[in-house]
This record gives structure tokens, sequence and C-alpha cells, in this order.
């Protein structure tokens, strides 16, 4: 039974990375500039920051829920640090404070969403739309809408920063925090008991796991990761903007489906998910480098969340026969 | 039991914090942004048209979200107070109903002129009727509606992209210029952005060694416009220069360029936002058309009590524009605004 689920989930792994080859075969036909170190490198900038966020939104999904908030907390977190910064004049004491104020209040956020959810029973969907409206009012209501710019040089090395010549500090981020939650998820008890929530609700309930906390302390963990993304838009733009991350919501569930998570909860990886934002970013550079109108890379992404669906369904049926 | 009692307060008075601050921080930030824009609204209002005193007029503000519009409210506001008019302003966050049942509520209350930012051309026709119905003159400022109006104060944005496209030959060598030119696109289907496009393409395309390569649609997005100047900087080697349809969006090619070391890139935009403005003095942007809220806002002002006095105006008044570059940076470089402004 157990070598069975394993050769099922490498199967699943193996045909997100089929699909990435495939993608890099065709794009690197379409384009000469494709396959060369230095795109790879934009391509790891580019994708580091939605893939922050899709981190925690593939945690939310394990537990079985959804967080729509996510590209609203990383706005107001982004202009709470800008504002901090602003005022410390981009000051090394002014970046500290500004960073730990927007995870402070990214994490009250995911435990206001959280706390709805598990103890007053609000529809997770619900719960989370309605933060999504809260925190992107509060966003904009910083600085009526205005961006706030003038951040120094010293808090752009944050996300706008590179070691090696050309390797984003962003990426690197991105990369370590994935490593991180893989490895929670595999090894510790809060990993484990994400997927046996999301598995059975009532059935871990009942086996003593406390399912209230572990879903509050996974919106705030979700709500964290999606503040440090704010931190490091920011950063990367030297700007606040109110109007950042609009729409990330939808390419973090996305990025989560095509790594493998089920909306269903109990099933998915977050090397799944590292690797569905990539495809995605592969997507929008090659429509960029070969210079096709935007339309058509909406309808190919939705035509590649199909097709990773449906790859998914049909190794899951031929594991059954 | 008694610890999920604890929460559950301890959660409430979050909630109830969080809400709280949020109120709280609403009035002392409108007194700001009334302060810095005041200044401008007393300095130059407040000389004439005391007569005026009794009439209303109502502002039907498209959205705030952005800061040319969230500028515009504050504005109009200040300068009819300014003019000794009193100013009704409400803001229909991008939704075309919300929008007719603004211009309805306006309307009740007892305005004598309608300004309106249309959410776009078609929306507002329902409350633009009603107006019409009821004898309520309506100007339209920055963008205009089909029909039903008195007057529309806007700018020409073909203009706009025209007269940078002009500049940017000028400062790439005159008629002898070659390479590649990124064209980094606003929101598709705005016809701001069809506007600024077409003009810039009748100015380069005059000049034979120029080619323009047009980015996906960037939506006047910064963090979209970034990715989109990485890819096309790969793509294309003989890159001389980048246009943005906005400058938030240059700003973010000027970055890239930065980063990745193409110095000798020149990048302009249209708007006059200030942070690509002192871009221009302090080195690392070339040149952007000035498209100024304050100046807009009075304007339509302006005509409105032109109106409301029986004066005749034309059918488009144009707000006007200017081409800022290092040559004449220091008229407009002011670190308090947030866009240049021709309103001395």
């Amino acid at each position: 039974m157990k070598t069975k689920m394993n050769v099922n989930q490498i199967i699943k792994k193996y045909n997100l990375i089929f699909l990435l080859v495939v993608f890099i075969i065709i794009s690197t036909i379409l384009s000469p500039s494709f396959l060369t170190l230095n795109n790879f490198l934009n391509l790891l900038q580019q994708a580091s920051i939605p893939g922050i966020v899709a981190l925690g939104m593939t945690l939310v999904i394990i537990l079985g829920g959804i967080d729509l908030s996510v590209g609203s907390v990383l706005a107001f977190s982004g202009m709470i640090v800008s504002m901090v910064v602003f005022r410390f004049q981009g000051s090394a004491v002014g970046i500290l404070a500004g960073c730990l104020t927007g995870l402070v209040v990214s994490a009250i956020m995911g435990l206001v969403t959280g706390g709805l959810i598990s103890y007053f029973k609000l529809p997770d969907f619900i719960a989370s739309l309605a933060m999504m409206e809260i925190a992107r009012g509060a966003a904009l209501l910083t600085t009526s809408g205005n961006p706030v710019f003038n951040l120094g040089d010293a808090f752009h090395v944050i996300g706008g920063g590179f070691v090696f010549g050309k390797l984003a500090i962003s990426a690197i981020f991105w990369v370590i925090l994935t490593v991180i939650l893989a490895l929670v998820l595999k090894y510790s008890i809060f990993g484990r008991t994400l997927f046996a929530i999301g598995g059975n609700r009532e059935a871990a309930r009942l086996s003593g796991i406390k399912t209230k906390r572990n879903y509050v302390v996974t919106y705030v963990l979700c709500a964290m990761l999606s503040g440090f993304a704010g931190i490091l838009t920011a950063s990367w733009m030297s700007t606040g903007q109110p109007t950042a991350g609009t729409g990330y919501e939808l390419d973090a569930i996305a990025a989560s489906v095509i790594g493998g998570a089920s909306l269903s909860g109990g099933v998915g990886s977050v090397t799944g998910t590292f690797g569905g934002v990539f495809l995605l970013q592969i997507l929008t550079n090659i429509f960029n480098l070969v210079g096709l109108p935007s339309y058509y890379q909406r309808i190919a992404k939705g035509g590649i969340i199909i097709l990773a669906l449906l790859l998914n369904k049909f190794v899951s049926k031929s594991k059954v026969k | 039991m008694k610890k999920n009692k604890l929460v559950m307060t301890l959660t409430l008075v979050l909630v109830m914090v969080m809400m709280l601050s949020a109120c709280g921080s609403e009035p002392s930030d409108t007194a700001a942004n009334n302060g810095s824009s005041g200044t401008e609204g007393s300095t130059t209002g407040g000389t004439e048209g005391e007569a005026e005193g009794t009439f209303t007029i109502g502002f039907s503000n498209c959205s705030q979200d952005t800061p040319f519009f969230a500028n515009m409210t504050p504005i109009i506001e200040e300068y009819g107070k300014g003019k000794g008019v009193e100013v009704i302003s409400l803001n229909a966050d991008n939704d075309v109903s919300k929008q007719n049942k603004d211009i309805q509520d306006l309307l009740s209350r007892g305005i004598d002129i309608l300004i309106i930012n249309p959410v776009n051309e078609d929306g507002p026709s329902a409350g633009i009727e009603a107006c019409n119905n009821a004898g309520v003159p309506v100007v339209t400022v920055d963008k205009n509606i089909k029909k039903g109006n008195d007057a529309w104060v806007g700018r020409d944005n073909k203009e706009m992209g025209r007269l940078v496209g002009e500049r940017l030959i000028e400062l790439l060598g005159g008629d002898s210029a070659a390479g590649t030119i990124l064209e980094i696109q606003g929101t598709a289907g705005s016809t701001t952005m069809m506007d600024r496009r077409d003009g810039f393409h009748e100015a380069i395309d005059k000049v034979s060694g120029l080619k323009i390569v047009q980015s996906s649609y960037c939506d006047y997005d910064r963090s979209k416009a970034i990715p989109a100047t990485q890819d096309l900087l790969q793509a294309n080697k003989d890159v001389v220069a980048i246009f943005g349809h906005n400058d938030d969006m240059a700003m973010g090619a000027a970055q890239v360029c930065k980063e990745q070391n193409f110095e000798n890139v020149l990048v302009c935009g249209v708007d006059g936002l200030m942070e690509a403005v002192l871009k221009i003095e302090e080195g690392g942007y070339d040149c952007t058309a000035s498209n100024d809220p304050v100046l807009l806002g009075q304007t339509a002002v302006d005509t409105a009590l032109k109106i409301l006095g029986g004066e005749k105006t034309e059918a488009f008044v144009d707000a006007g524009t200017v081409v800022i570059d290092k040559s004449n940076v220091t008229e407009y470089a002011d670190s308090s605004l947030d866009f240049a402004t021709m309103v001395k």
C-alpha cells in the first residue's frame, strides 16, 4: 500500500516535470534568448514574489481552506513598510522597524481571518473575501491611494538586490522558504497535522488534533508569507503601491493546483507549487520574448491549468485500475 | 471551553481595534491631504468669483485607487471652496452602476451643475439623462462620455504621445537616429493607451532608422512593466530607448536598465509623475509630458462656473501639457507634490 502511494506520488511529480520540460523545449525553439543564464536568473527573480505568496496558499489549501486575501495583505504590508521606511529616511533602524511592523500587521490580519473561520465558523471563502476587501481598503487609505517613493537605496537591496552578479536576493528567499516549508510539511507534527485535517477534519478532531488552533496558525503563516512578499515587492519597486498584488490570489491558487494540490484538501506540496509558479512564469516570459499579445497568454494560462489537472486525474485513475 | 471563550473575545477585540484604527486614521489623513493641495487652491482662487457664492457643484469621480484620480477630488473641492462654491464629491469605485446612483444622489441634494469623471464613456448614460431632464448642466473631466454633456475638460493624449516621441528623436540625435525602441503598453482597449500609442508612433514613424517593439499589456502597473522590460531586453539587442504609456511603468523600465547595465538606453513616459520628474533631475530618466491633475481640476471648476454664469464654452477644453526634460526640470521638481504642475 505504502509503496503504491509513493509510486503514485512520484508519477504526479514527474507529470509536472514533464510539463516543465515540454515547455522549456518549446520555448527554446521559439526564442534563442530563452535558454540563457541571464534569462533563467530573470525568471527566478520574476517568479520569486508570486512564488512566496503561493507557498502560503498551498499550506491553506492542504488544510482544505482557501485564502483570497493574500494580494491585499501583500499590498497593505508593503504600504506599512514603505511608510515606516520613508519616515525614518531609509535608515537601518527604519528598515528593521518597518519590516517588523509589516509582518506583525500581516500576522494580525491572518489571525482575524483564521479566527473568523475556525472559532466563528464563517466559510473560509467569505472570511478571506472580507479580509481581501478590508486589507485593500486599508492599503488605499494609508496614503489616499498615492504610492510612497524615495525609500532609499539600502531598502531596495532586500527585494531588488543581487548577489554573485545577477542572482536576485528575493529568489534566494523563495528557494530557502520552499525548502524549509517542504521539510516542515514532511517531518514536523504541524506539517502532518495539516494533511490530517485537510484529509478529514472530523476524524482529525476526534483523534485529538486541535483543529481550530491549527487553522489559525496556518492562516497566520499564510498572511505572514504574503506580508513578507509585500515587503519584497515594495523594496523591489522602491515604492509602496497600494494597488500591488491585485489578482495574486488566483495565480497562487492556480500554481498550487498545477503543483498537485487538491482544493478539497489533504493533498499538495510546496515543491510542486514551486514548479507551478515557475511554469506560469515561463509562460509570461516566452510570450514577452516572442512578442505575442497578452490575450493569447491568458488563453494559454487557462489551457495549462486544465491540462495539468487532467494529467493529475489521468494518473490517479490509472492507479485505481 | 474557557480557552475558547478567551480566544473569541481576543479576536473580537482585535477586530474592533482594527476597525477603530481604520476609522481613526481617516479624518487626519484627509486633513493632511487637503492641507497639501489646499495651498494651491487658496493662492490661485479667491481673487474672483465671490459673486457665485450660492452655487453647488456635484463631482462624481470614477475611482480613488490611483494617485491621479485620488488627487482630483481634493483639488476640485479646495479650488471650488476658494471660488466660494460648495462642492459635494462622491467616488464610484470603478463601478458603473454606483456612478449612476451617485449622480441620482447628487441631483436629490440639489446640485446646480455636475462635474463627472466617468468610469467609461457609456457607463453613466442613465445618470446623465437624469441631469439633462432636470436641466442640470454636465461637464466631463479627464474622460469623456458619448453624449449629453455641455463641455469636456481633458487632454489630448495623442498630442502627449507625439510630443514625447519628438523630444525622444531629438535626444537620440535627430533624423539619423537608429535602433529599437521598446514600448511598454498600458491597459488593453483603453482610449488613453491607444491615443498615447498612436501619437508616439506618428512621431517615430518619420525616422526610418527607428523600430518600435511593443510589450504585452502591462495595465499601467510597474510590477508588470519590470518583468516585461527584462524579457524584452533579453530578446532585443539594439535597444536605444524605452517609452512607457505612463511614468509609473517607465520608472520600472528605468530600474531594470540600471540593474542590467543598459545605462545608455533613454527612458521616457507620460504623466509628469513627480517621482519621474525628480529622477530626470537626478539622472536616469529622460523626459515626460505633464498630465497635471491640479490644472485639470481647476479648469473643470472654471468651466463649470462659466456655464453657470451663462458664458459659452468650447465643447473640448484642453487643459494643456508640457514636455519636461533635463532643460526645464528645475521649474517642475517639487517633492511635496505627486505630479508636476503647470499652476504657479
